[in-house]
C-alpha cells in the first residue's frame, strides 16, 4: 500500500510539469521568463536510474511540452542531451549536494536554450535580425539564473523522494537483501 | 464794425449737433470697415453669463457619438455586404465570443494565451483574438473547454497587413519579442514613425482593418526592403479578457 502511493507520486510529479507550465507564477519569474520546470524532475530522476532512463524521460518530458506549445520547433533534442548527460552523473551522485543541482540545471537550461534558438535560427529563415538575438540573449541568460537558483529546492526534494521510492522498489522486490 | 462780427457761438465747429452727426458717422464708418467685429465683442461680453452649460455641451457630444455610431454600423454593414460579394474573410456580430485568459506565457520562447473558451462554445481554429487595443493573435489549438491562442510576437506569427496613411502593404513577422517586425515589399515607400498598421484587406488570414500597432522604428537601409518594428496596441502581458472573432470565408 505504502509503495503504491509513492510510486502514484512519481507520476503525479511528471504530470504537475505542464500545470506548472499553464500556471507560470509570476513571483516566480525573472522579466517575463519562467523557470525551465523539466529540468527540476529530469535532473533527480536521471541521477538515480541512469542515462537511459534520462534518455526515455527526456524524450517523453519533450513529447508532452511540444504537445502544448504547438510549436515548430522541439523542446526534445535538448531534454534528451540533458537526460542523458545527468544519467551518466549516476555514478558520482553520492558527491552530488545543492549547488551541484543549481550548477547542473544551470547548464542544462543553458543547453537547452541554445538547441532550441539554433532551431529557430535555422528552420526560420526570415527571423535573423537583431531583435531576435537579443530577445533570445535575455530569455536564456534569464531561464539559466532562474532555474540555478530554484533548482536546490525543487531538485533536492524531488531527489530525496526518488532516492527513497528506488529503495522502497529494491526492498519490495528483494526483501531478503540488505 | 462789431455789429459785423459773428458771435462765437455762430461758428460751426461750435455747433453741437454737428460734432455728434459727425462723430456718428465715423462710427459708422468702423463699423462698416470692421464688418461689426466691435458688436461682435461686446456681444460677447454681454451674452457670457447665458452661454449653453455643460449639460448642453454633454447632449452636444452624446449626440455625436450616437451620429459616429449609426455612420460606423452603416459602414461595417456595408464593408460586410461588399467583403460577402468578394467572397473575402467577414466577422459578424453576433460571431464575437467573449473569453478570459487562464493561463499566460509570454516572457519566454513561448508566445501563448489559453482561453477559457473551447469547442464546446464554437471556438474553431483559425478564429482571430482581439483585446482591448486592437489584434492579439490567432487560435491555432482547441480543446473542449479552452482554446489556445498563439501571438503575432511568437516566432511563428506572419501576418499580412498594411500601414494607413499611404496604405502599403508588408508582413508582420513575430520576433518573439514585444516588437513584432514589419517587412515591406517595396524599397521606396512613404512611411513614418507614428504611422499605424492594421490587418491587410488582402488577408485571408485576419479580418480587414483591425488595429494592431504603430510603427516604433524604421530601417530604410535594410536590404532587399525596409524593415520596421511595430509597437503592439493591445498589450498581452496585462490583457484578462479578450474576444474571439469568428471566421467565416
Amino acid at each position: 500500500m505504502r509503495l503504491r502511493s509513492k510510486l502514484n507520486f512519481s507520476v503525479l510529479s511528471f504530470l504537475i510539469i505542464p500545470i506548472m507550465i499553464f500556471w507560470n507564477p509570476q513571483f516566480l519569474s525573472l522579466m517575463g521568463v519562467q523557470p525551465y520546470w523539466p529540468l527540476f524532475w529530469l535532473l533527480p530522476w536521471a541521477i538515480i536510474y541512469g542515462p537511459m532512463n534520462g534518455l526515455f524521460s527526456g524524450i517523453f518530458l519533450g513529447l508532452v511540452l511540444d504537445a502544448l506549445n504547438n510549436d515548430y520547433h522541439s523542446q526534445i533534442p535538448g531534454l534528451v542531451i540533458c537526460g542523458i548527460w545527468f544519467g551518466r552523473l549516476s555514478v558520482s551522485r553520492d558527491s552530488i549536494n545543492k549547488f551541484k543541482f543549481g550548477l547542473l540545471t544551470s547548464m542544462g537550461t543553458l543547453i537547452c536554450g541554445l538547441v532550441y534558438f539554433s532551431q529557430i535560427i535555422l528552420f526560420s529563415s526570415n527571423l535573423k535580425s537583431f531583435y531576435l538575438f537579443s530577445f533570445a540573449i535575455k530569455n536564456i541568460f534569464s531561464q539559466v539564473f532562474l532555474t540555478g537558483i530554484l533548482a536546490p529546492i525543487f531538485c533536492s526534494w524531488l531527489f530525496l523522494l526518488f532516492d527513497n521510492r528506488k529503495l522502497e522498489v529494491n526492498k519490495f522486490r528483494n526483501p531478503t537483501s540488505t | 464794425m462789431l455789429g459785423k462780427r459773428r458771435i462765437y457761438s455762430e461758428r460751426w465747429w461750435n455747433k453741437k449737433k454737428l460734432w455728434i452727426l459727425l462723430s456718428f458717422s465715423i462710427f459708422l464708418i468702423l463699423v462698416r470697415i470692421s464688418k461689426g467685429s466691435f458688436y461682435r465683442d461686446i456681444y460677447y461680453f454681454l451674452s457670457t453669463p447665458f452661454w449653453p452649460g455643460q449639460s448642453q455641451k454633454e447632449i452636444l457630444l452624446k449626440s455625436y457619438e450616437q451620429e459616429l455610431f449609426a455612420t460606423l454600423s452603416q459602414l461595417e454593414k456595408d464593408n460586410q455586404r461588399l467583403r460577402e460579394l468578394l467572397s473575402l474573410q467577414r466577422v459578424s456580430q453576433e460571431d464575437k465570443i467573449n473569453a478570459s485568459v487562464i493561463s499566460r506565457q509570454t516572457g519566454s520562447w513561448w508566445r501563448i494565451l489559453i482561453l477559457n473558451k473551447g469547442s464546446r462554445d464554437g471556438v474553431e481554429i483559425g478564429d482571430v483574438v482581439v483585446g482591448p487595443g486592437g489584434l492579439l493573435g490567432v487560435i491555432d489549438n482547441i480543446s473542449f473547454l479552452t482554446s489556445s491562442v498563439k501571438l503575432i510576437t511568437s516566432t511563428d506569427s506572419k501576418l499580412g497587413v498594411w500601414t494607413q496613411r499611404e496604405n502599403i502593404h508588408g508582413l508582420l513577422i513575430g520576433q518573439g519579442n514585444d516588437s513584432p517586425l514589419l517587412t515591406f515589399y517595396l524599397k521606396e515607400i512613404d512611411v513614418k514613425v507614428g504611422d499605424f498598421v492594421f490587418s491587410s484587406p488582402a488577408s485571408t488570414l485576419l479580418p480587414a482593418n483591425l488595429p494592431i500597432g504603430i510603427i516604433e522604428t524604421i530601417d530604410k537601409e535594410s536590404s532587399p526592403s525596409v524593415i520596421a518594428s511595430v509597437k503592439l496596441l493591445a498589450n498581452p502581458h496585462a490583457i484578462d479578457w479578450v474576444q474571439i472573432l469568428k471566421m467565416r470565408i
